[in-house]
């Protein structure tokens, strides 16, 4: 037999040869010093290779998956108990300040309704003149645009197709020149 | 039925219990291929978790005529190969390797030094730790299924879907660029 491939020295190794190959590969062996040292390298960079340490991973390491996959949902029963813990508190507060001021839970409610009441009065005129000067300016929109539609239909009847679309073309020109005008203006003024 | 396809059957039917079960028994193994191939420990962690939720959102899509732990790795590789593609280690791609004249030699050769005998058990296998990272990661990643992992070729050419030969050939490859490097290192 002639001197082994280096892949045939792994699987004889790994005893992924058949029987008879296997050996054949022991009788040469025997004989082939070259071909023993290269296997035994070879035998001992995989025993190295197998016995590398492990990486461990945290204790906690499955509850913190086990986290992510199923979020904590907060039960009903939770929520209840924080609803108990705001109606105690409350409740608490009110009894405390009973202590400080001498006043009855009544009279300071009613207390509390006239000042809310008084800012409601006071601020209420602004909201309504705010809302008729909103309601105008819609009216008003309304109109212009109604009146413009009026304007592009009888400009359409009047005026034939070819004609519109030279002044709808100049006129869209006209808007761009100026748009770029405007914005070169105040590039300028930003500059100077 | 084997033991992890119960477990999977256990999960889909709402037990928890069976599912962090299957997180108990492939953290580590997990962790090791993927720690090895990304190199960085926290990183290697917060991609074993990633592995795990992508496991038990696409569980329904898994074949109990597959074995479980196959499957397991297949999701683990694709994300790795999609980290490798984001990252561009496509340098270190086997044809790169081919251009580096990196191949290794088919036949014992004839003049070869006895550089892994010469060193003690435990600094050998620290040198290896250190030459598995200057190899190409396809390389790597075989080696670390293998040696680590124990997985068969066959297993092996599952989860890439490649012919058990390419699988061989890569392993060999990978052992012999290992001891290519380890010269360089000694």
């Amino acid at each position: 037999m002639k001197c082994l491939s280096l892949e045939q020295v792994y699987l004889y190794i790994e005893k992924e040869v058949s029987p008879s190959e296997s050996n054949k590969i022991k009788e040469h062996l025997a004989t082939c010093r070259k071909c023993k040292n290269a296997l035994e390298e070879r035998r001992t960079l995989l025993q190295a290779s197998e016995s590398l340490s492990l990486w461990q991973t945290p204790p906690d390491f499955t509850q913190q998956v086990m986290a992510r996959i199923f979020p904590i949902r907060v039960p009903i029963s939770a929520w209840l108990t924080a609803a108990y813990a705001g109606l105690g508190s409350i409740s608490l507060a009110i009894f405390i300040l009973f202590l400080i001021t001498g006043q009855n839970f009544s009279n300071f409610l009613t207390s509390l309704n006239h000042s809310l009441l008084n800012f409601i009065k006071n601020i209420s005129p602004f909201f309504v003149k705010l809302f008729k000067i909103a309601s105008l300016f819609v009216k008003a929109l309304q109109q212009f645009f109604e009146y413009l539609i009026k304007a592009f239909a009888a400009f359409t009847t009047i005026i034939s197709p070819q004609v519109q679309i030279i002044i709808i073309t100049i006129a869209i020109i006209l808007i761009a020149f100026s748009i770029y005008g405007i914005k070169r203006k105040i590039l300028l003024g930003e500059k100077a | 039925m084997d033991e992890d396809k119960k477990l999977v059957e256990r999960t889909l039917k709402g037990e928890k219990e069976a599912f962090e079960m299957i997180i108990q028994k492939y953290q580590q193994p997990l962790l090791n291929y993927i720690g090895r191939t990304v190199g960085e420990r926290q990183l290697a962690l917060d991609f074993t978790q990633e592995v795990f939720i992508r496991t038990y959102s696409s569980l329904q899509s898994y074949k109990p005529e597959y074995k479980f732990s196959t499957w397991l790795f297949k999701i683990a590789s694709n994300f790795i190969v999609d980290y490798w593609r984001k990252k561009k280690i496509d340098a270190f791609s086997l044809d790169q390797q081919k251009r580096d004249n990196d191949l290794p030699p088919l036949q014992v050769p004839d003049k070869e030094l006895p550089i892994i005998k010469k060193l003690e058990f435990a600094e050998l296998k620290e040198r290896i730790e250190q030459a598995l990272e200057k190899i190409p990661a396809p390389l790597r990643e075989v080696f670390v299924w293998r040696h680590i992992n124990e997985f068969s070729y066959e297993e092996m050419a599952e989860i890439k879907g490649l012919p058990v030969g390419t699988i061989k050939n890569r392993v060999f490859q990978a052992r012999e660029l290992i001891r290519k490097r380890l010269e360089e290192i000694v």
